[in-house]
Order: structure tokens, then sequence, then C-alpha cells
């Protein structure tokens, strides 16, 4: 089956390599993916105006039509604003994260394991709230890591807020945001969305990588975490 | 800063009908849950529906209006699953709050489809050098990456 790919802006910029890591694991894992063609901005969050905002989304949707009604978007928000403008329930819409399966990237050819090493798995806002459009599996950062012999902190802070979504307007907060999410865990921070990244990488000393990185190392496709 | 709220504007920006927000039952979970509060900021979401729907203009004053991170966890936590982020931004739409930044945004979007991310960067300079974010460069290195914006087609 044909997935329609909306990658979403950051993805083609500063996330560019969460891109290219996401399309080679699904692929991996046997999804056909096709971009869709001429997609357009999602409006992330910055449209106080929801019908406007959604619109937008709404458009990626008629664009994807042609190719597949099961689109995959890796970027939070794009991902949360595409399932709310499929008013009428016709798209399937998915996030990486809920195809990511621990026994078929076993059957990809383990190079490495996790061991000795300590994460925190955060998964931040957009993946979890509002319940209507959050993933399905809000355990697979940690199925994974565990799963290859790493071990997990931070089970408390996993789902608070990065304040990400104020760092350019009021960056004030995003640190205060950061500073307790780091407070209360320990090890590398493994995140799914952009701006998390930006946020955790901009006001915390920790390291920061995504899961598709951790996922890359263990296949043996990257040389460090 | 006092301006008037638009009641009618702000609500038909959120999708609610106003009718929607009288079953909030005053039971203050949102607050219990604010991130802000992690903070003692003393936000109160439900306070802040009750002033919108008052037509309260003393609403410029609230703390969620600079700082609401639309969490949602008062969203999550509330039994009518009240979006209050979304309230607050379309308070802030209908105030003409957004940054040079946010502005820079939907102006990538409206001259190619996409947010460019070095055409915002260029127009929000200015901002960024007065607000301090330019001492985060270093951190930022590895997000750089050259490309050339792409205009879409109407297909
Ligand atoms: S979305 Fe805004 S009002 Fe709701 S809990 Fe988060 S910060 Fe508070
Ligand atoms: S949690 Fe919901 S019902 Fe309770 S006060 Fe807040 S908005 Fe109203």
């Amino acid at each position: 089956m044909v997935y329609s790919y909306y990658p979403g802006c950051s993805l083609t910029g500063s996330a560019k390599r969460l891109d290219v890591a996401t399309r080679k694991i699904l692929t991996g894992l046997g999804y056909t993916l096709k971009e869709i063609p001429e997609w357009n901005c999602c409006g992330a969050v910055e449209y106080g105006n929801k019908e406007e905002l959604l619109k937008l989304s709404g458009e990626n949707l008629k664009k994807a039509e042609g190719l597949s009604k099961h689109v995959i978007a890796p970027c939070p928000a794009c991902y949360r604003n595409l399932k709310e403008s499929d008013h009428q329930g016709i798209f399937h819409i998915y996030n990486p994260l809920d195809l990511f399966d621990i026994s078929k990237i076993k059957d990809m050819g383990i190079k490495r394991d996790l061991k000795n090493m300590l994460f925190t798995p955060y998964y931040g806002c957009v993946l979890l709230r509002p319940k209507e459009t959050a993933i399905k599996n809000k355990n697979i950062m940690e199925e994974i890591i565990t799963g290859f012999g790493g071990e997990i902190d931070g089970e408390k802070i996993r789902d608070r807020c990065c304040g990400g979504n104020l760092f350019f307007s009021n960056k004030e907060m995003t640190e205060k945001c950061v500073g307790l999410i780091a407070s209360r865990s320990k090890g590398i921070f493994v995140v799914y969305c952009p701006l998390c990244h930006m946020a955790l990488n901009t006001f915390s000393e920790r390291k920061v990588v995504y899961i598709t990185d951790i996922i890359l190392y263990i296949l043996g496709e990257r040389k460090t975490i | 800063m006092t301006q008037k709220i638009d009641v009618e504007k702000i609500i038909g920006f959120t999708g609610y009908k106003k009718g929607d927000f009288s079953v909030c039952l005053g039971c203050k979970i949102c607050a219990s849950v604010c991130t802000l509060n992690d903070f003692s900021m003393h936000a109160n979401p439900q306070g802040l529906l009750l002033k919108i729907f008052m037509g309260d203009d003393s609403i410029d004053h609230d703390p969620l209006i600079k700082n609401c991170v639309s969490c949602y966890r008062c969203t999550d936590a509330c039994p009518w699953q009240i979006r209050v982020p979304e309230v607050v931004r379309a308070l802030r739409e209908s105030l003409k709050l957004s940054s040079p930044f946010e502005k820079a945004f939907k102006g990538s979007i409206s001259i190619w489809g996409r947010v460019y991310e070095p055409y915002i960067f260029l127009n929000a300079i200015g901002f960024l050098i007065k607000n301090g974010y330019l001492k985060h460069l270093m951190k930022w290195t590895e997000y750089i990456s050259f490309h050339l914006p792409h205009k879409i087609k109407r297909i």
C-alpha cells in the first residue's frame, strides 16, 4: 500500500535529519511513501483563527487524496493539524511513532545495543494532547530504548510542556519550562518533535536526540547517538 | 495597553459558540494543572473564560495571554475538554499581539506557501538581537542546512 507523506516545513530545513531518518526507517519497515505534491505549510500554531488554520491542512489533504488516504506526518504539529482538519474522518493520519515496531526493527538487522546508557524519553504536549489527536502507543520510545538494553529516567516529566510554543515570542517562559524538565530527569533527552528538540537543546546542557537517531544507531547506520 | 475586547470575534475565531462555555462548572481543575502554576504565576483558565464571556476589558493583564504555552493540560483535565489554549490564541490574534517572528512566519507562507526559515530569521533579526536570541547561535549550528525556498504551484 502507498502512503502519502507530508514532511512539513521544519523537516525540509532545521529538522532535515529527522526527515531523512524517518523516511529511511519507514521504508525499511516496508512502507511505501510518496510525498504529497506541492504540499503547503500546516500553519503550526501561529493562527488564532481556527478556521483559517485548518483550511491550510485541509488543502494538504486534498492534495494527498490522489495518492493515498493514508497519510503519514512526522512533525507533531503538522500531524495534529492534519488530523483536526479531517472533519469527516475519511483519512487515516499517522505519526511515524505509531508505525515504529520493535520486533520489525529487530528484523532490519541489529548492529548495536543501548546497554549502560541512560535516556529521558520526552514526548511533550502535541503528541499526547488533546486526546482526540494523541498518538496511540504512548510508550513507544520507552519500548525501543529498553528493548535494546537502555535505561529510562524522567517518567514524571515526559508529558510536561517544553514551552517551545513561545520560543520565538516569550523565551523566558520556554526557559522556565525546560528548567523544570531538566531538573527532574537525567540522561540523554530523546524526542520526536523538532520544536522540543530546539527548546531542550537551547536551554539545557544535556544532549538531545531524536528517537530516529537511536534507531539508526542500533541499525548501525549512525556512528554515535 | 487596555484594549476593547471583541467577544464575538474571539469566540468566532475559536470555532466555539458562546453557549458552549456555559457548561463550565467553575471547578478550576484547569487551574490546578496549568503549566504556569508550576512557576507560581497565578493562572486561572476558568477565570479567563469568564472574563471573555463578560467582555471584561482588564483581560489583557491576565498572565495567560503572555504566557499560556498551549500545552492542553487544562483541556485534558477538564470534564468538558474545553480548549482554553485555542481561546487564548484567538484572543492574542484579536488583540494583534503577534511577535515579529510570528509575522515573518505568516509572511513566508504568503510568499511561498511554506515556511522558509532563513527568510523568517532575517526578517525577525532585529527582534532576535534585541531579545537576546543570538547568544544561542552556537547551539543552533546543527539546525543549519542550505536549501533554496520552494514556491508551491497550484495543482
Ligand atoms: S494550555 Fe495554557 S491555560 Fe491550559 S494548562 Fe497549558 S498553559 Fe495553562
Ligand atoms: S476544568 Fe473545565 S469545567 Fe472546570 S473550571 Fe476549568 S474550564 Fe471550567
